[in-house]
């Protein structure tokens, strides 16, 4: 018999962590999907159920030390209207889902269930985004690359939840999100590009490129954007050919019921020359 | 079982039921509220859409306990405002209202967008209600609908 | 007398706005049970055993053995069965239901049945001819001979899912001595017909009512019969009320969808004069033929669209394949049709190296010609004033130049759509019989087994009503058809409603208006005569297949991302000849909504079948337009009076769809210079045709 948990606050929520084996729910919005039952009889869940959605204690946006702290029960909606939140994560929070769907959905939500098409977490990657994970044993931090394993896997424990988003205030002169679904509105991506750079007198000191969909995790291969950084926009955009080559053997798509994996590999590519050419 | 209180529609509600019952089903069978709809159950189509605390909904996929101690609105209660007999009248006018099906959750959502915005373009229009699936009206007369509404119930929100 | 097009307000918009008004999933009875379908995992299977489980007291198991009557649901081509018996044809085919009380022990019995099959081969190729249609016009012998080119391509269109946003549902009960069925379906006879046949029962016997139905489009013409008939078995067996509502997935991997087709078109082309076509047409029925023939034949008659085309050989094959049986969907055989010859026209056009719109002029029908049938277009075709206008607001002809290849596109598509069933359905099959009736306070009913899903017949006909009779709207009732109370009009099908049921109920209203007496109980019935010139011979497809036609003409402009392919619909431009518009504001809502779904069936809409299962099964994954992706559309309505109709109304529920596709698919090739043979033209179809130098 699945047990239901609401706890009170942070702290009964962790000791009920880490004395029975549960799924932690907060918005719902991908949990309530994936365990549905039968109209009118409750869903799905194997193990017990905490309902963490309620907890206010984890639901803030402040800055930090150079960094945008959110808390992990922050709506995808009130980021959107916070004046500190990056406008490239704005950007793909804006088109993200429907309004319903962003009233309910959480940034650590679309972490924790690290599905591939997850459209906030390319953003996070380049952004070196870190995560704060909380338990009764303490708290630590983790690169969100390291966290997200694979799909719908983390490496988050049993006994812990995700506390907050720890994004580092990156100063890019030139970003650009761009989410290619099936539709214009609440479509699952097929293909997500995340490029971001900082150019200081012509010169490329910072370059973050970013792959969603066409992998089991994000595609962001730092050791590529190492090579071109460095070296002035014009040289930038002139090795554009050798750039997209570079990137070329990592994007592994597959099909599936939405799209095909030569397309999303040829989108992906397209996105990125284009991103250059328009620096 | 765990005891949940509800403001539903401007009344208090306390009651013991299954926190992980979608509040879809609870709104529907347990308060007979029916103008709520199930169109897709997975979030997609906005036509089970609900305010809770203000905000825009899809209560399919809202778990009972999240709406522990909030205020909900449905259809059955905005209509009885102002706001909801300003936007009923506007769908009306402009023929927005075919099956209707997806009416009532389109409803919900334009009033959630007026609250925002009160005077929206046609494009905020279409963005705001872009979690709600149409299949009869192609969507103009209910564009044209929450913008008669905007300007004919200016002031209400 | 107030202009009968002129806009009032619809009579149930509100009741549907405040959600009260009662769809089936919001029905509850004392007692009531929870059914759920058994289906089967196997394309094609032989049924070797079958072990059920215990069943607790009040649950029960309801199959093949429980029926009473015959084991098929009675639609035209009676083949598919109520429950499977010894094969199963389809993945996820029905072979029984289990009823309960309590939805989580239903699962688990469910769960807990065992089959045991013999898996067989399934067959996915269109090889398999069920039925076979063929005939001429003219004498394309001749054509052939003389031609000196021959101009040939192939077309395929894809399924298309109605996704009507209200799955579909029904509740059966017994109630005074009568198998009652309460639903969302379009055709309360069909429901009572298909009943009686599975019961064996007497006519008497079975009442079927009509819910509020939350959109239908032709998925709720002939699919819920079979619903109907599972609840009918299990009612007859078990005495109580029980509910049967399909969930979204179950709705769209299992009920019946557009036909998929595949349509080679050949022109013998004699120094740039179109001399004669042939058209050869395969549509894939999935596993059991139910319609498809009549679909077939649609598409068939269809074979030239908005032309004239002296000779013609015509053939045509409805297929069976291993995959969910598919039925109707608005257009019902003409969107694919339609979309090949639009394709075809401006092919034929490219490859002789002629304008493309010239070349549509000169073979656009015209008044007094010989339709593709050898019948003939009666009544005046004003296409001509209708393209003037589309071509002025649209500004087609500077756009379509000017656009060539640069991934902005502009497209056209001509079509028309026959009012009414197909040859001579109306007058051989169902023969429609419609009531007015006056009570002592001078309220009339009109009785009618029409179905409102939306398209607003509740009050067109009750403004066609009130208007004739001169008397106030508010007395005239039109209830939700209860067979116990409304002879068979017929069904609410084929574009059928207005202009037929419409007419017979405006001819009642005469009557009733010149033999009025007040206060006094009144009744008035008519039943269809086809007029004595429509002659058709249904085995050779010859003569008029159709009463009137309504015509239209679609422009739609995109653009087109060169880095991604996807396309923006931008704006659309149409004219429709209805005849006369019962209600402007509910044709211009039924173009609108039409349009769009046509438009979508063009380039969004994607739905395939692996290993003969559904890959988009949910609302998710199947994409149909949001608010932000549908176009700002200009819709003129154009008058020209049918005198047969009411008011001069002729059919409009189908005719705004059918030509949404080729519009979409012509602006496509206009802006990429490609040529386009298959939709839906998605951006990965785009990419294929951009990269293939």
């Amino acid at each position: 018999m699945v047990k239901h948990f609401i706890p009170k606050n942070l702290e009964e929520a962790l000791k009920y962590l880490d004395e029975h084996k549960t799924t932690i729910i907060s918005g719902g919005t991908d949990l309530m999907v994936q365990r549905r039952n039968w109209a009118e009889i409750p869903p799905l869940f194997k193990k017990d159920v905490v309902y963490i959605f309620n907890l206010d204690e984890l639901r803030y946006i402040t800055c930090r030390n150079d960094n945008l702290i959110i808390g992990a029960n922050t709506r995808m909606s009130d980021l959107l209207v916070h004046l500190d939140v990056p406008e490239l994560l704005k950007e793909a929070i804006y088109i993200i889902a429907s309004p319903a769907l962003r009233n309910m959905a959480t940034l650590a939500g679309n972490i924790g269930n690290a599905s591939p098409a997850g459209d906030t977490i390319p953003i996070l990657y380049a952004m070196d985004a870190k995560v704060k994970l909380m338990s009764l044993d303490g708290e630590r931090i983790i690169n969100i690359e390291d966290l997200i394993l694979g799909p719908r896997r983390t490496a988050i424990n049993d006994n812990e939840l995700i506390q907050e988003i720890i994004i580092p205030v990156k100063e890019f002169t030139s970003s650009s999100f761009i989410k290619v679904g099936g539709r214009k509105a609440d479509a699952i991506s097929k293909v997500s590009f995340t490029g971001a750079v900082r150019v200081e007198e012509n010169i490329v000191k910072e370059l973050a490129i970013c792959f969603g969909a066409v992998g089991p995790t994000i595609i962001r291969k730092k050791s590529i954007e190492a090579k071109y950084q460095y070296i002035t926009l014009e040289e930038l955009k002139e090795n554009i050919d050798s750039l997209v080559n570079d990137y070329s053997e990592f994007i592994k798509p597959i099909d599936d019921q939405r799209s095909n994996k030569e397309y999303r590999k040829k989108v992906a590519l397209n996105l990125l020359k284009e991103f250059i050419t328009n620096l | 079982m765990n005891k949940i209180t509800i403001y539903l529609n401007n009344k208090e509600h306390s009651f013991t039921d299954i926190p992980s019952k979608r509040l879809l089903d609870v709104l529907r069978e347990d308060f007979d509220l029916i103008g709520i709809k199930e169109g897709c159950g997975e979030g997609e189509c906005g036509a089970c859409a609900v305010l809770i605390n203000g905000r825009l909904v899809n209560s399919c996929l809202v778990p009972l306990a999240n709406a522990h101690q909030k205020e909900i609105l449905t259809i059955e209660g905005l209509s009885e405002t102002k706001q909801g007999k300003a936007l009923i009248d506007a769908y009306s006018a402009e023929g927005a209202v075919q099956c209707g099906f997806c009416t009532p959750g389109m409803l919900m959502a334009s009033h959630a967008l007026l609250k925002k915005t009160p005077h929206p373009t046609d494009q905020e229009i279409r963005i705001g209600l872009s979690g709600n699936l149409c299949r009869c009206t192609g969507y103009n007369m209910i564009i044209k609908a929450v913008k008669r509404a905007s300007i004919e119930g200016d002031g209400l929100w | 007398m107030v202009d009968i097009s002129k806009r009032i307000k619809k009579v149930d918009s509100d009741e549907k706005s405040i959600g009260k008004a009662k769809y089936i999933s919001d029905y509850k009875m004392e007692g009531m049970l929870y059914a759920k379908t058994l289906r089967s995992p196997h394309q094609k299977a032989r049924i070797i055993s079958r072990t059920y489980p215990v069943l607790p007291k009040g649950f029960y198991i309801v199959d093949v053995k429980d029926i009473p009557g015959k084991n098929f649901i009675k639609i035209i081509y009676e083949d598919m069965p109520v429950f499977a018996d010894e094969f199963v044809n389809h993945y996820l085919e029905p072979i029984a239901l289990v009823v309960g009380p309590n939805k989580e022990i239903v699962l688990e019995i469910l769960e807990s049945i065992v089959i045991e099959y013999e898996v067989l081969k399934p067959n996915y190729e269109y090889n398999d001819s069920a039925i076979n249609y063929h005939f001429t016009k003219g004498n394309i012998d001749n054509a052939r001979k003389e031609a000196n080119r021959v101009i040939e391509y192939e077309y395929n269109t894809p399924y298309q899912e109605q996704l009507y946003i209200e799955p579909q549902g029904m509740i059966g009960h017994c109630e005074e001595g009568q198998i009652t069925l309460v639903g969302s379906i379009q055709c309360p006879y069909y429901v009572k017909n298909a009943v009686i046949s599975v019961l064996n029962s007497h006519e008497d016997y079975v009442r079927v009512k009509q819910s509020t139905v939350g959109g239908a489009f032709g998925g709720k013409e002939e699919f819920p019969s079979l619903l109907a008939c599972h609840l009918a078995v299990a009612v007859n067996k078990i005495n109580k009320p029980i509910k049967l509502i399909y969930e979204r997935e179950e709705d769209m991997e299992t009920t019946t969808k557009r036909h998929p087709a595949k349509i080679k078109l050949k022109a013998f082309i004699k120094d740039n004069e179109i001399l004669g076509m042939e058209s050869n047409v395969g549509i894939d029925a999935g596993a059991y033929i139910g319609l498809s023939g009549v679909v077939l034949s649609r598409a068939l008659i269809a074979s030239t669209g908005a032309y004239t085309i002296d000779n013609l050989e015509i053939n045509g094959d409805v297929f069976i394949t291993n995959t969910v049986p598919n039925g109707a969907f608005r257009g019902f055989g003409a969107p694919q049709m339609l979309f090949a010859v639009e394709m075809f026209i401006h092919h034929i056009a490219k490859e002789l190296n002629l304008d493309a719109l010239e070349l549509r002029q000169k073979y656009l029908a015209k008044q007094n010609d010989a339709t593709s049938t050898g019948g003939e277009f009666r009544d005046p075709i004003i296409m001509p004033e209708m393209l003037e206008k589309v071509l002025k607001e649209s500004n087609y002809k500077q756009k379509v130049k000017e656009y060539e290849g640069t991934y902005k596109g502009i497209g056209m598509s001509w079509f028309l759509h026959g009012c009414g069933f197909t040859g001579s359905g109306e007058a051989t099959h169902i023969k429609a019989l419609v009531k007015l009736e006056k009570d002592i306070n001078d309220n009339v009913t009109i009785l009618i087994a029409a179905v409102d899903m939306g398209q607003g017949v509740k009050t067109t006909m009750r403004k066609i009503v009130s208007n004739i009779l001169d008397i106030p709207i508010k007395k005239v009732i039109y209830n939700n058809p209860d067979t116990n109370h409304v002879p068979d009009s017929g069904p609410t099908v084929a574009s059928r409603t207005i202009m037929i049921v419409g007419g017979l109920v405006a001819r009642c209203a005469k009557e009733l208006k010149e033999t009025w007496k007040n206060n006094e109980k009144q009744t008035v019935s008519k039943r269809y005569k086809q007029p004595s010139f429509i002659k058709w011979d249904e085995e050779n497809f010859v003569g008029d297949a159709y009463p009137a036609y309504s015509w239209g003409i679609n422009v739609i402009e995109v653009e087109i991302d060169k880095y991604t392919y996807e396309v923006t619909i931008k704006e659309g431009w149409s004219a429709y000849d209805v005849g006369k518009a019962i209600d402007e504001q509910i044709i211009i809502g039924q173009a609108d909504g039409g349009q769009l779904q046509g438009i979508g069936y063009g380039y969004l809409e994607v739905m395939n079948a692996k290993n003969g299962k559904i890959q988009q099964k949910n609302v998710t994954d199947y994409i149909i337009p949001t608010s932000v992706d549908a176009p700002v559309l200009h819709t003129y309505l154009m008058d020209n009076p049918y005198p047969l109709g009411p008011y001069g109304a002729k059919g409009a529920g189908e005719l705004t769809l059918v030509g949404g596709a080729p519009a979409v698919a012509l602006a496509i090739e206009n802006a990429i210079g490609k040529v386009v043979t298959k939709i839906p033209v998605t951006p990965e179809y785009i990419m294929e045709l951009v990269n293939n130098e």
